[in-house]
């Protein structure tokens, strides 16, 4: 434990540099401007602010990129309460009572009753990620490639039987982000797969290009579709109300607590921040005491979501960094990024890479009080954002995701491609296909695929490799536990009807 | 109107496209058990296989759905009327060029609304091309395309 606390103040000497704390700041307020317009979110954010990266220090270019994310985490939350417009899919679930509390001229202690237990939630999966991160990946060495396969099994698994959606369209939404991996040359014999007679195909299908539509176009389309109209309230800020209300918080203590450890657990297991979300929520309802009249603007409606939302968001870079899994589909964006840098995501980190990590996790304790502080300071500016027109807003993001995906490598045919990925962004949505999985899938794909065949070479094409120790045999286990037991709990009480939990991805 | 059925079918069926091709390309390149071991295309066959499986389940399942409308015939003409200038606007990329067509696709989309007034649109449409060119070519020194049209007049 000891030496996790040295290694986090060694952190905090990386983290906290003038250069530094102008990158939180530049990336928070970019977060934000992301999560608060409709159509542009996290993952399309980062992957856009993806190429500036490339000529900075990795652990410079990770603060810049999972500042964004938190900024984005908390603009979501700035639409959902002030235009009932969630401008993430993870801030939803904050829209039921953060909204309405606002309409009913209580704009300020909704706001900072969602900051407040965001920040709770973000300080819980830090702390986690601080005291866990670097056991998990000790123990992670002893790895080998049938572990390794057990892992990513084990986390697919989880998204297949935990995602909230109808498991085989996840099961369908993951295949297919492994197909779109395996496009281009194979890393193993040489040759070329799946180019489906495209020649240029040969240098694969970046995920970039892939997040661009999925995420950019599919919610552009779907915002067009909705047509959301900004009925906005008073952006005013009281500031007196702010400190009231966040002095007041303990009083949630156990919703806090136990949004925050909803969180954690979606973060790790790769459900990701809005299934956490929902989930709280759903529950919060549930165990509510009797009087609280959920989706009458009650603030427990607002701590729920909002803790796990965060806390989901941070732990999921938990096992990006100690096994090279992300949590959520940012942090698979994130992921691609380290493997552009030349890092290597997984447990080798905290080795080879120790200033990157735990100038990493550092940060995270700095940038998320540089968030709330940014956010509650610019509410009314982007507030005003908000007024302008969605005509306007959604050709010009339409031109940045275009613009991004053909940057990725100069070529006309992402651009295409990201086109077509728009389109099944939307449908997928339309029909409930989770996205998340296949972004994940497209991201780690080959790595899951070469741990395969490692595993196969080493026992000769046996598949009893899977079950040669109690370690690997444990992880497949419990794979298969994640995958079927929700399935069983189905068939067993087919009558239970969860409270406030919908079909969500992410 | 589209119904949620025909959406749930349209996505199943194009899924299935999908599985289908994956599968048949991925015969090209050796199935089950080689000299280096595990052959290139016995992953992408089993997730071929997997994608075309759970699609037939969720077509079937999709053919179940009642009909309750998914999009309206108004937020039909919305999706349209965004999907379609951008589909335009894509398709005139290699000739126009990148900053052309944006500033046509600004022009036209913005226009079409008549919320503006012509001189508001207009400095939008510059404005937009205007930025791509300064933060792209200039500061992050990534060339967008100028188009052929120019090319051949050769800007």
């Amino acid at each position: 434990m000891e030496s996790n606390i040295e290694s986090l103040m060694h952190g905090f000497g990386i983290a906290i540099t003038v250069q530094h704390i102008l990158l939180m700041t530049i990336g928070v307020l970019l977060g934000i401007l992301v999560g608060v317009l409709p159509g542009l979110g996290a993952p399309n954010g980062v992957s856009l602010l993806l190429p500036l990266t490339f000529g900075m220090q990795p652990v410079s270019a990770i603060i810049l990129l999972s500042s964004m994310y938190w900024g984005a985490l908390f603009g979501g939350s700035v639409t959902s309460i002030l235009f009932n417009i969630p401008g993430e899919p993870s801030s939803v679930a904050t829209t039921f009572d953060g909204y309405p509390m606002a309409r009913d001229g209580r704009p300020s202690t909704a706001l900072a009753t969602a900051f407040g237990s965001a920040a709770f939630g973000a300080l819980v999966g830090v702390v986690l990620i601080t005291l866990v991160a670097s056991w998990v990946a000790q123990f992670a060495l002893r790895f080998g490639p049938p572990e390794y396969f057990a892992v990513y099994f084990l986390a697919f698994a989880s998204f297949v039987g935990m995602g909230g959606t109808p498991p085989i369209k996840t099961l369908v939404a993951l295949a297919i982000g492994f197909a779109i991996a395996a496009i281009g040359i194979d890393t193993v014999s040489g040759s070329v797969r799946l180019n489906f007679g495209i020649p240029e195909l040969v240098k694969g299908v970046d995920f970039v290009v892939a997040v661009m539509g999925l995420f950019g176009i599919g919610e552009l389309l779907l915002a067009v579709e909705e047509e959301l109209h900004a009925k906005a309230v008073s952006s005013k800020i009281d500031w007196r109300e702010v400190f009231r209300t966040v002095v007041g918080l303990p009083r949630y203590g156990w919703t806090l607590v136990r949004s925050a450890a909803i969180g954690c657990w979606m973060g790790i297991t790769p459900g990701g921040p809005t299934a956490a979300s929902f989930m709280s929520y759903g529950i919060a309802k549930r165990f509510a005491k009797k009087g609280v009249r959920f989706g009458t603007g009650v603030p427990e409606g607002i701590v729920a979501p909002e803790a796990a939302d965060h806390s989901a968001g941070t732990s999921a870079l938990l096992p990006m960094l100690s096994l090279g899994i992300p949590g959520s589909a940012t942090a698979a964006v994130m992921m691609g990024g380290l493997m552009i840098w030349g890092l290597n995501p997984g447990p080798m980190l905290f080795i080879d890479q120790r200033d990157f990590v735990w100038g990493l996790i550092a940060s995270m304790y700095v940038s998320n009080i540089v968030a709330v502080v940014l956010v509650l300071l610019t509410v009314p500016m982007f507030a005003a954002l908000m007024r302008i027109p969605f005509f306007i807003i959604a050709p010009l993001i339409f031109i940045i995701c275009t613009v991004g995906a053909y940057s990725v490598s100069n070529s006309y045919l992402d651009v295409v491609l990201m086109f077509g990925f728009g389109v099944v962004g939307y449908l997928f949505k339309k029909a409930s296909y989770p996205l998340a999985p296949l972004v994940l899938a497209i991201v780690i794909g080959d790595k899951a695929e070469d741990a395969f065949r490692q595993a196969m070479l080493m026992s000769k094409g046996s598949l009893g490799i899977f079950f040669s120790s109690p370690l690997v045999t444990c992880l497949v286990l419990g794979g298969f536990a994640f995958l079927l037991v929700p399935q069983l709990m189905k068939l067993v009480r087919p009558h239970r009807r969860r409270a406030g939990l919908e079909p969500t991805e992410i | 109107m589209i119904s949620q059925r025909a959406i749930e079918v349209t996505t199943a069926v194009l899924t299935g496209m999908f599985g289908l091709a994956v599968v048949v390309s991925s015969t090209d390149n050796g199935i089950g058990w080689g000299e280096k071991g595990v052959d290139a295309g016995t992953f992408p066959l089993i997730v071929g296989a997997t994608i075309m499986f759970g699609s037939v389940y969720n077509l079937a399942r999709g053919t179940l759905v009642a009909h309750e409308v998914a999009v309206t015939w108004p937020a039909l003409r919305r999706v349209a009327g965004l999907f379609v200038p951008a589909a335009i606007f894509i398709a005139l990329i290699p000739t126009l060029g990148m900053y052309v067509a944006s500033f046509g696709y600004v022009l036209a989309t913005v226009g079409w609304q008549r919320k503006l007034t012509q001189w508001k649109t207009f400095a939008i449409a510059v404005a937009t091309p205007l930025f791509l060119y300064v933060v792209f070519e200039k500061l992050f020194v990534v060339s967008l395309p100028h188009g052929a049209l120019f090319e051949m007049m050769g800007l």
